[in-house]
């Protein structure tokens, strides 16, 4: 593959807006915008939660029953289930909701090129909320319950990392399963069936989730909760590996990406230039 | 020099001009797997074997040699099929050392430095870099994963061993403590108090350990190296089931 520049020929129809300069279908302003976007903005609350952490998780953090603990964490803990639970319900709605009429138009090559690189922006989005509540958030929870004594299943550990990322997990996995047949539907259009790279993606997510009330329930236990590495943790690392058919997805996408080049060549009568 | 059809055909394939395929794609991969492959490895070797990674003094001569190599082979022999599958890299192992060094290094640093204040000369992580080196040598030489199972994975646990003993060794030197000969890492285990974990000693080198002539960590890095092979085809099956095997699926239907 070589580089190359920004496509002048192919425009959209004349149905479709064309793009400004720096805002085409594969600009990193333009199709790759989502990336960015939304890849800093979860890594910028998962930054600001840690922040908040270092002034409040030692003072006020360590004992369920006062009154601080309820006035910054429990809170915190409330504000997270409904503000995730809230933004999944609007965003998968929005996704069916639109994805129907989206799905009804014949796209443009450059549209489709466009859309494909909106999908690998929400992979992307999904590999940065995989690292966050399978590295970053462990990585404290690790640090914190083999130091302090647990009094709850709400530590200051738990709070961003079981209930508000792992939710985010399945809203990704989900959402980008949504958008993927809506959007890209000669890949993962419903009359092809459900895939399963997705399949194991979503259930990576979801099994993540319930293993929640499992784990829990093994902290309740005196002795398992001295080692990190105790059994009843393991079931996190199973479900975890379901994640692998995100490799899957690339794969899928890039095969339709070639596709469409394919088709470009056919239309222009020609097999685009080889430099031997 | 004559060049054979293949390579010919092989190198216009590489150099074909795309119309909407550039290298943005190759980045963005690259760049937003190494964040799913960091997670993946670390949260494997946390869960695993994580105990022995967190503290100096539980880099023990029993367990740690055997069930750390065994955790951290894991997604790099996935990671390892995958590109070796892809693009005939023998990178995947490195490429997954590298990104959960990384992950595992911010985790070390924000979370059990900056946050619970352990020095980091307590919590500091093992690395795997050096022996996945090693571990992609050997698919590159062999072009095998049976002869990288077996040549690989010990080769990975034995050099894995020997680039960890390094920074550990420091950590292994005598001193006095309270009338007793003990070493630095066991002074660091007493003295930075870790109110959740086992009584001192009571797991981490039970045994006869200290009495056996120090050959026991001889005997406990070649049952880890015959562990890690049996950890490399897990990371195998991760790939080929879960990875790779709905490509194909997804292809008859396309």
């Amino acid at each position: 593959m070589t580089d190359v520049a920004t496509p002048t020929a192919e425009r959209p129809t004349a149905d479709e807006p064309e793009w400004k300069p720096g805002r085409g279908p594969i600009d990193w302003m333009g199709g790759w915008r989502v990336l960015w976007f939304g890849s800093l903005a979860f890594l910028a609350l998962a930054a600001a939660i840690r922040i908040f952490q270092q002034f409040t998780a030692w003072t006020v953090g360590i004992d369920a029953s006062s009154r601080d603990f309820g006035l910054y964490y429990r809170s915190l803990f409330i504000a997270e289930v409904i503000g995730v639970t809230a933004g999944t319900l609007i965003w998968w709605g929005y996704l069916v909701r639109k994805g129907r009429t989206v799905v009804a138009k014949e796209s443009s090559h450059p549209e489709e090129v466009r859309r494909i690189a909106v999908f690998w922006g929400l992979i992307g989005i999904t590999c940065v909320i995989l690292y966050i509540m399978a590295s970053f958030w462990p990585n404290q929870d690790g640090s914190w319950h083999q130091t302090a004594v647990r009094d709850t299943a709400l530590t200051p550990s738990h709070i961003p990392m079981f209930f508000l990322f792992f939710p985010l997990g399945i809203t990704l996995t989900v959402g980008t399963y949504l958008y993927g047949r809506y959007w890209l539907p000669k890949v993962y259009g419903a009359e092809k069936g459900f895939p399963w790279s997705f399949f194991f993606l979503i259930a990576a997510s979801v099994t993540e989730m319930a293993q929640v009330a499992m784990n829990e329930w093994g902290h309740s236990l005196w002795i398992t909760e001295e080692i990190f590495a105790v059994p009843f943790h393991w079931p996190f690392v199973f479900y975890g590996w379901l994640a692998s058919g995100i490799f899957a997805l690339w794969a899928e996408t890039i095969i339709r990406l070639l596709q469409i080049e394919g088709e470009i060549e056919a239309e222009a009568g020609q097999p685009a230039e080889e430099v031997a | 020099m004559a060049v054979d059809s293949k390579t010919l055909e092989l190198r216009a394939l590489l150099n074909k001009q795309y119309r909407w395929i550039d290298r943005k794609w190759d980045l963005v991969f690259w760049v937003t797997a190494a964040f799913v492959v960091g997670a993946a490895a670390d949260i494997t070797k946390q869960l695993f074997a994580g105990d022995w990674d967190f503290w100096t003094d539980w880099k023990d001569r029993q367990w740690w040699p055997i069930i750390t190599p065994f955790a951290i082979i894991i997604i790099g022999s996935a990671l390892q099929y995958i590109q070796w599958l892809a693009w005939r890299f023998p990178t995947g192992m490195t490429y997954t050392a590298v990104a959960m060094f990384l992950c595992t290094l911010i985790g070390r640093w924000l979370q059990w430095g900056a946050f619970v204040y352990y020095p980091m000369n307590f919590v500091w992580p093992a690395t795997m870099v050096a022996a996945a080196i090693f571990a992609d040598w050997v698919l590159l030489k062999t072009k095998s994963f049976v002869l990288t199972s077996i040549i690989g994975s010990i080769l990975f646990a034995v050099t894995w061993w020997i680039s960890n003993y390094i920074p550990l060794a420091p950590y292994l030197q005598p001193a006095q403590w309270m009338d007793r000969v003990v070493t630095v890492a066991d002074i660091q285990g007493i003295e930075y108090v870790r109110s959740q974990t086992p009584e001192y000693l009571r797991i981490i080198e039970h045994g006869s350990l200290r009495t056996f002539l120090g050959e026991t960590q001889y005997v406990s890095l070649v049952f880890g190296a015959t562990v890690a092979i049996a950890g490399y085809w897990v990371g195998q099956f991760i790939a080929r089931a879960l990875a790779i095997w709905p490509i194909g699926r997804f292809m008859k239907k396309w």
